[in-house]
């Protein structure tokens, strides 16, 4: 359908020859502005470490190598402290665990918003909607204390809750817009059935929600895993490093890095995200604008 | 309204959510704002016992840094409100009305960026910027980017715009999906060229979800820190410095002064500027829907 429509409005464009030369050179401009950084890493990650500063084109490497992801890896143990595999875990831990825990708050949440009665409701939300603006670096100081005062600085758990104190006003906007569209006819018919609340919520809601539901968990997985300011300032302990974390200090160390080295880490962390990407696309770009259209 | 009045049993809904959001969020945004007024350093755990009043306030007025990192914090939003918007709009025009074979592709590919993470972007354009970087080579130049003065923020905001367009893009995609078609149709048969279609019915159409593009792009802006800190650290002697860095560095970096309380003056006034912004966008949005 998308493209039938696309079509339509093209026709009404095609007749101008400068509108359709314009838009090539634009296009393939920016293609290449977007493409070019990224294939130059790729391309400096996997040339042999003798020839890292010679290529054809600045793209097509002389000779082909992996070397450099080996350096890249023991370099992190070496000098952090810490391997990629297990920075990829620390990362996977910390998403998993806090994206799970903000989706199960924000379901039961946002439906006490939507189906619920509770004093002071509506200024609760507001509350939440004004908190979603807020930049993260504003609670960096007093979050560092509360979770000292815990006593769970240094562990995953300091910014799984960090997390989602940040996040959860986020989840329960979007799953409570979900929820109220609803037709009320299908609460309705459960309420007659004499369903509970809670069959309410799981038996006729939930099954519903799924869209919603997975728009929240890209949203969240985006925010949390490429998070960096909570990561590195909450969890310095070097073991329990996020990729970013990592990646940041490999990036900024004022050790000398080897070029090729150091392209190879950042290749370690784009590669992936690269694969779910593609995989995922579709859901990546319909769940950051329907987040986007939500606020 | 499942039930016709307030049941306590049904707070167990929303009481988990909500102890976590007071107590991580709520709470520690509101001691913050109290803790300006105290003078603390990192190994303190009485943080309430040197009340200093508006000391921190003054140290920050009368330090040079702090009005470059509100000058280029203010860069940025600006960079990112305007020129970003702009180039997006531009971009999804083009490619809506372009009759692009491969136009899935072409946003695919320019909104991938979105899903990376600042700190891998960051790292990726600071060896293409380096003095013995690509950039250089391409251009035949031998210069170092990040390390001058009048051109570090701009390079930042380019950066950030690179890794941002996208997102713009497809939110403007979605606004020219539902836009009404038979206008377009309609001068069509009056004979508007295409320059007078895009000026005189797209771009007033778009009009909200230009609007959109900007408030996000605004609240982002000041939110930006890891590209700085991955980039240039603040420097060239903290001239790239943004708020959220010129906070970092006062209260956590290693090397800086370690004055927490001055930290937290700072998140108090980034604090003030999204109030303020907040409070202006919901006039703006009352005018809007008078009109």
């Amino acid at each position: 359908m998308e493209e039938n429509k696309q079509s339509n409005y093209g026709a009404t464009f095609k007749r101008s020859p400068i509108f359709f030369i314009i838009s090539r050179i634009v296009i393939l401009f920016f293609i290449i502005i977007i493409i070019f950084p990224l294939l130059y890493t790729l391309s400096l990650s996997v040339r042999s470490p003798e020839t890292v500063y010679s290529a054809k084109f600045f793209l097509i490497p002389h000779e082909f190598s992996l070397q450099n992801y080996y350096d890249a890896f023991f370099y992190a143990e070496e000098r952090l402290k810490v391997s990629f595999p297990r920075m990829f875990l620390n990362s996977i831990i910390v998403t998993t665990s806090s994206v799970s825990l903000i989706i199960m708050l924000s379901i039961f949440a946002a439906f006490s918003f939507s189906h619920l009665r509770f004093p002071m409701k509506e200024s609760l939300y507001n509350v939440m909607i004004a908190s979603v603006a807020m930049p993260a670096q504003v609670l960096l100081i007093p979050l560092f204390y509360l979770l000292i005062y815990f006593g769970i600085i240094n562990t995953y758990l300091a910014v799984i809750l960090a997390y989602a104190g940040f996040l959860i006003p986020i989840g329960i906007l979007i799953l409570r817009m979900f929820f109220e569209q609803i037709p009320y006819e299908l609460t309705e018919a459960g309420i007659v059935d004499g369903s509970s609340d809670f069959q309410l919520l799981t038996k006729v809601l939930l099954p519903l929600a799924k869209p919603a539901i997975a728009t929240c968990v890209i949203l969240l997985f985006l925010d949390t895993w490429n998070e960096f300011i909570y990561a590195m300032i909450f969890m310095q302990d070097p073991t329990i490093h996020t990729m970013q974390v990592g990646l940041a200090k490999i990036g900024t160390s004022r050790y000398h890095i080897n070029i090729g080295t150091y392209s190879a880490s950042v290749m370690v962390s784009i590669i992936p995200v690269l694969i779910i990407f593609t995989i995922f696309q579709r859901w990546f770009i319909a769940g950051m604008t329907m987040g986007a259209l939500k606020h | 309204m499942i039930y016709k009045t307030f049941r306590f049993r049904t707070l167990i809904y929303l009481l988990p959510a909500l102890f976590i959001f007071l107590t991580f969020n709520v709470i520690p945004g509101l001691t913050s704002l109290v803790l300006s007024f105290f003078d603390f350093s990192g190994f303190e755990t009485n943080l309430f016992k040197k009340f200093v009043g508006i000391d921190n306030f003054i140290k920050i007025y009368e330090d040079k840094y702090f009005w470059i990192a509100l000058k280029n914090t203010f860069l940025f939003v600006f960079g990112a409100v305007f020129i970003q918007t702009g180039i997006a709009l531009m971009l999804s025009i083009f490619i809506f009305f372009g009759n692009f074979k491969f136009s899935v592709l072409i946003r695919s590919i320019i909104f991938f960026p979105c899903v990376l993470a600042p700190v891998s972007v960051g790292l990726v354009w600071k060896k293409i910027l380096e003095q013995d970087g690509v950039l250089n080579a391409i251009l035949g130049l031998d210069f170092s980017w990040l390390s001058s003065i009048s051109l570090v923020m701009w390079l930042i905001i380019t950066v950030n715009t690179w890794q941002w367009i996208g997102y713009n893009l497809v939110i403007y995609y979605a606004g020219l999906q539902s836009l009404n078609i038979e206008l377009l149709e309609a001068s069509d048969i009056d004979g508007a060229n295409w320059s007078q279609k895009i000026f005189s019915i797209v771009i007033p159409l778009l009009w909200p979800t230009t609007i959109l593009n900007m408030i996000l792009n605004l609240i982002g802006g000041f939110r930006a820190f890891d590209i700085v800190y991955v980039l240039t650290r603040g420097g060239p002697a903290h001239y790239s410095e943004v708020l959220a860095s010129y906070l970092y560095y006062y209260s956590f970096a290693a090397g800086g002064p370690n004055k927490m309380g001055v930290g937290a003056s700072v998140a108090f006034i980034i604090f003030v500027c999204i109030l303020t912004i907040a409070f202006a966008r919901i006039v703006v949005m009352k005018r809007v829907e008078k009109n």
